[in-house]
């Protein structure tokens, strides 16, 4: 930038320089002597320096240029005190890098913009009842309900709920697993978005459902459209297939467009739409009868959704009548509405992720009011520069402009460090980020997140500076200038300013440490929990299937039990086992109810009966060491021809068959049946064990055996179709078994392949992630807390002891022990620590009870994690004012005093 | 401070009829500074002697107004210097210019030269 004022300014001073020649010039030829016409032209031509000043002053870019001069004027002063620079960018970033990276996955998360038309109206419609909100969906004819009825929803859409399962569509390039939802036709409409190509399914008619004729169309997403079909812009009208089946594509929807929006209800997979065409079942009202779909509904304008709830509710009792059971009236007599935005963040996650902002945007307070105490410290000592800058013509707006350029240099430069380090802070998070919320990019920068960043930039600056800039505006010319040394002088209200700066921080610390320490216990608490079962060595994979390819066939012995044996024969495995999904399991999960049978007392008990659902192989046991409360397991004798057995837990005895002081008299009981004719006996019972959650107590469970489901069998479509995970135990080391167990399963069938692997313990972890992700983001922003703090500490008594230097050297020469210099400035450090520990409890108190969705076996208030973080804070502090207070006693009085 | 205040304030006196008699000089062909300078002297009978304190601002701005355009050229006296000359938005300029000037003069003219009806 400067090169093009100096050329302007070169040019015009070869113009004037050009002027005076030619007036020399003709001066000379009307007979002057040189010297004559010299000194003419020059008169002449008056002030040339100011008609140059003039000029430039004409030009537009004037202002820009003394901006280009302050920020050489400032980065030339910043240079010459690079190591007061680098502290100060460098705790600057610190605070800016854990917001900014918080910041993100917030953005990621929560703020995220829905691609559809004013999402605030769309509401999500549940049945509820004495279980509380069902979250299974509702039949057909229910929907179909409050459309008719209902004033306040000016449409109401549905869609098929089994999102998770892959389907497998085939393209150019080879299968692809997709999430298929199945959609009315209105779907579309009422999110306001519609096909970029082709067109939207036909409506049957005004219920919302898709016309028969449509039954076997496809609409593409985008994503699907490109990858697996190269954007074929003539994709419309051909036939694909589709887990076997032919479907003809009749459009492609918007690029941004997805539905349902979260990555957790589709595993991650892209998408394409089915048409939702009613069948016959779905005018049944027997139990379990009718499919189930989600509903949507979008508000008339200006309705409420308290209005809407009471609207619906007035008339869901009069809905359910036409149900057959007694209890599926109970359970979905009234309606529970919650709008879509909401149902896409579980309540628990919002409340952490804001507690995470808050614990972050803590810790970039810390990181400004130790760089203000810096800055505050620095203007001290550059009075003097100041105030000859201001004798010498500067208007105290230019000193401002000046002051405010450094902050925000400074402020600039840390942003841009922050920004490597919370792209590095998510870098390092990113298989709980990925876990946790299905985040799968790094770092976005996007227009939220370098907004959210420039506004740390500048609130940054203003901070930083403001305390220098007053200062600077306050001070008077001639006292600074009249004191000799810049140590001189300072009064008692601008320490007392610094300090409590640093007693801000050491509250603030306490607030962020006590959180960190709440969460180190937690998560202490969740790793020993007893499980019920063993963990370690245990290789997990989770396959997804082609079921179609099978149909026709039985899968367990076609399919699943030569592979087992295989995968048992690889080197070092001990055993191998089969089953739906591995405790503590996210990827599936089942629920059993049972269908009562006559109207007895005990088959009434019974229908209320509801269980978590889990097909496993007789393996099972040793692979992971489940206790037998009562019975036995399943084994080898169980297969297709001999007694169909299940097994149940110590929770679904206690649950269904009140006291377990005896539940071995469960054994022998008839609870399913398998298929016609083929009723199952319980003949075993499994001790508690944590299947759902760690932090959650064991849930009634029932268990089947693989080898005995037939294609026949009532669940052999749910339990084998879907998911099926494949759990090794080996003694050797899992990352060595891990590739040999995926060649394997490649050479059992190519449809394996896209199996995904982990391991156990991963799996455990995993479940806890929520806690685990935010303790190791709190053990970060904590301890970058304590460091920016201690630092503060250090820095101010540093700088006091340099300051009374003189008084100190007197105090010895008087006669004054170690120990009482000591003293001297360890009572300053003592107040500041008293002080900020003091307000600190409060704020930590406020503070941690953000965090109490997050916690697990211990308090929000907990008075030993208090302590202890208080007495880590105080030693700490203590530790960090020694240095300065020794410095203090060991001052030369003789040279101190000849400094004088 | 005070001088350089001082001295803008004269400048702004003469803006617009600067502007305007520089524009009018340039019509007669392409001229560097000191031409003007001297043209505008000749042509006013040495009445006008402009100041080099008016006149390089004023050709700076109507450089940037884009109603001048400059070139650094040799001159007769083999002396490289900066040559103004004017653009077509510089003689429309001019001619705006003009006609007010124009209407000026004649409505300070019939008010200036009206004898008071007694």
């Amino acid at each position: 930038m400067g090169w093009l004022f100096e050329k302007r300014k070169n040019e015009l001073d070869e113009e004037i320089r050009a002027h005076m020649a030619l007036d020399v010039a003709d001066r000379m030829s009307r007979g002057e002597s040189r010297a004559q016409a010299e000194a003419g032209a020059a008169s002449d031509f008056g002030n040339a320096a100011l008609v140059q000043d003039v000029t430039h002053e004409s030009w537009r870019w004037r202002r820009l240029e003394r901006f280009a001069n302050d920020l050489r004027y400032a980065l030339r002063s910043l240079r010459r005190s690079a190591g007061f620079s680098i502290t100060v960018i460098a705790t600057l970033a610190v605070g800016v890098g854990g917001t900014c990276a918080m910041f993100s996955v917030v953005d990621g998360v929560l703020l995220r913009p829905l691609p559809f038309k004013a999402p605030g109206s769309l509401v999500e419609i549940r049945e509820s009842g004495k279980k509380g909100p069902l979250g299974y969906g509702s039949p057909y004819l229910d929907i179909d309900q409050w459309r008719q009825r209902s004033r306040a929803f000016s449409q109401i859409a549905f869609y098929g709920n089994d999102t998770r399962r892959a389907s497998f569509l085939e393209g150019s390039a080879g299968t692809m697993h997709v999430s298929s939802a199945a959609v009315s036709a209105n779907l579309f409409d009422l999110l306001g978005v519609h096909p970029a190509l082709g067109r939207g399914f036909s409506a049957r008619d005004a219920g919302g459902s898709v016309k028969a004729d449509d039954e076997h169309s496809l609409l593409l997403s985008d994503a699907v459209w490109r990858a697996n079909y190269g954007a074929d812009p003539a994709i419309v009208g051909k036939t694909v297939v589709m887990n076997g089946e032919s479907f003809r594509v009749i459009g492609v929807m918007p690029r941004s467009f997805t539905f349902p929006f979260t990555g957790a209800n589709t595993n991650g997979m892209p998408l394409v739409w089915k048409a939702l065409v009613l069948k016959g079942e779905d005018a049944l009202r027997t139990h379990n009868g009718a499919p189930r779909y989600d509903a949507l509904g979008r508000l008339r304008d200006g309705v409420t959704l308290a209005t809407a709830e009471a609207e619906l509710k007035v008339f869901q009792p009069d809905v359910v009548k036409s149900y057959s059971e007694a209890r599926d009236r109970e359970i979905a007599n009234s309606i529970s509405l919650r709008r879509y935005t909401d149902s896409l963040v579980d309540g628990d996650v919002r409340k952490a992720l804001f507690a995470l902002m808050g614990a972050s945007a803590l810790l970039w307070l810390i990181a400004c009011l130790n760089a203000a105490s810096l800055m505050w410290a620095r203007a001290l000592v550059r009075r003097r520069e100041l105030a000859v800058r201001s004798a010498l013509g500067a208007s105290r707006w230019q000193i401002v402009e000046y002051l405010l350029m450094e902050g925000v240099l400074l402020s600039g430069c840390a942003s841009l460090l922050g920004l490597g380090l919370a792209a590095g802070i998510l870098k390092l998070f990113e298989h709980g980020l990925e876990a946790q919320y299905k985040i799968h990019e790094s770092l976005m920068l996007n227009l939220p997140v370098l907004g959210a960043l420039l506004a740390l930039t500048v609130v940054g600056a203003l901070l930083i500076s403001a305390w220098p800039t007053l200062a600077a505006t306050r001070a008077s010319i001639d006292t600074a200038l009249r004191q000799g040394s810049p140590q001189q002088g300072m009064g008692k209200a601008q320490h007392r300013m610094r300090a409590v700066l640093v007693v801000a921080e050491i509250a603030l610390s306490l607030t962020l440490l006590v959180g960190c320490g709440l969460l180190l216990r937690t998560i202490y608490a969740l790793k020993h929990v007893p499980l019920g079962f063993r963990t370690e060595h245990i290789v997990v994979a989770n396959m997804t299937i082609p079921s179609y390819r099978f149909a026709g066939r039985d899968m367990t012995t076609a399919l699943y039990q030569p592979l087992v044996e295989r995968v048992k024969r690889l080197p070092g495995v001990e055993n191998a086992t089969l089953l739906t999904e591995v405790p503590l399991g996210k990827t599936f999960r089942m629920i059993f109810t049972f269908a009562p049978q006559g109207n007895s007392a005990d088959a009434v008990r019974r229908g209320a009966m509801e269980a978590q659902f889990r097909a496993v192989g007789p393996e099972m046991q040793q692979v992971f060491g489940f206790q037998m409360l009562r019975g036995r397991f399943f084994n080898s004798g169980d297969t297709a021809t001999s007694q169909a057995v299940v097994v149940v837990n110590r929770a679904f005895v206690r649950a269904y068959f009140g006291d377990d002081r005896d539940p071995g008299k469960i054994l022998g009981e008839d609870l399913v049946g398998f298929g016609k004719d083929r009723r199952s006996v319980v003949v075993g019972v499994l001790d508690d064990e944590r299947q759902v959650s760690v932090a959650e107590s064991s849930q009634p469970e029932m268990e089947v055996c693989i080898p005995q489901i037939t294609p026949e069998s009532m669940f052999y479509k749910a339990a084998e179709g879907m998911s099926m995970d494949l759990a090794v135990r080996s003694a050797r080391s899992l990352t060595l078994v891990t590739p040999e167990l995926r060649e394997a399963l490649r050479a059992a069938s190519p449809d394996f392949s896209a199996s995904t692997f982990s391991t156990m313990d991963q799996v455990v972890e995993d479940s806890f992630g929520n806690q685990n992700l935010a303790a190791h983001l709190l053990e970060i922003f904590g301890g970058s807390a304590l460091l920016l703090c201690l630092a503060g500490i250090y820095g101010l008594l540093s700088y006091l002891v340099a300051q009374r230097r003189q008084e100190i050297g007197v105090r010895i020469a008087l006669g004054a022990q170690q120990w009482n210099v000591m003293s001297l400035i360890l009572r300053q450090a003592g107040w500041m620590l008293a002080a900020g520990l003091g307000i600190g409890l409060g704020l930590a108190y406020l503070g941690t009870s953000a965090l109490r969705t997050l916690l697990y076996g211990v308090k929000a208030g907990d008075p030993w994690t208090v302590c202890i973080v208080s007495l880590v804070l105080l030693v700490g502090g203590i530790a960090a004012s020694l240095v300065p207070a020794r410095r203090a006693a060991l001052v030369d009085p003789t040279e101190a005093l000849r400094a004088e | 401070m005070m001088g350089r205040n001082g001295y803008r304030n004269r400048v702004e006196l003469l803006q617009g009829t600067l502007d305007m008699l520089i524009l009018r000089t340039l019509q007669w062909g392409p001229a560097h500074g000191y031409g003007i300078v001297q043209a505008l002297r000749t042509q006013s009978g040495e009445a006008l002697q402009v100041e080099t304190g008016s006149l390089y601002p004023a050709l700076h701005r109507l450089e940037r107004q884009g109603w001048v355009k400059s070139k650094w050229k040799q001159s007769e006296a083999n002396q490289r210097a900066r040559y103004y000359s004017i653009t077509a938005a510089g003689k429309k300029q001019l001619a705006e210019d003009l006609s007010r000037w124009e209407q000026m003069v004649a409505v300070m003219g019939g008010i200036l030269k009206a004898t008071p009806a007694e």
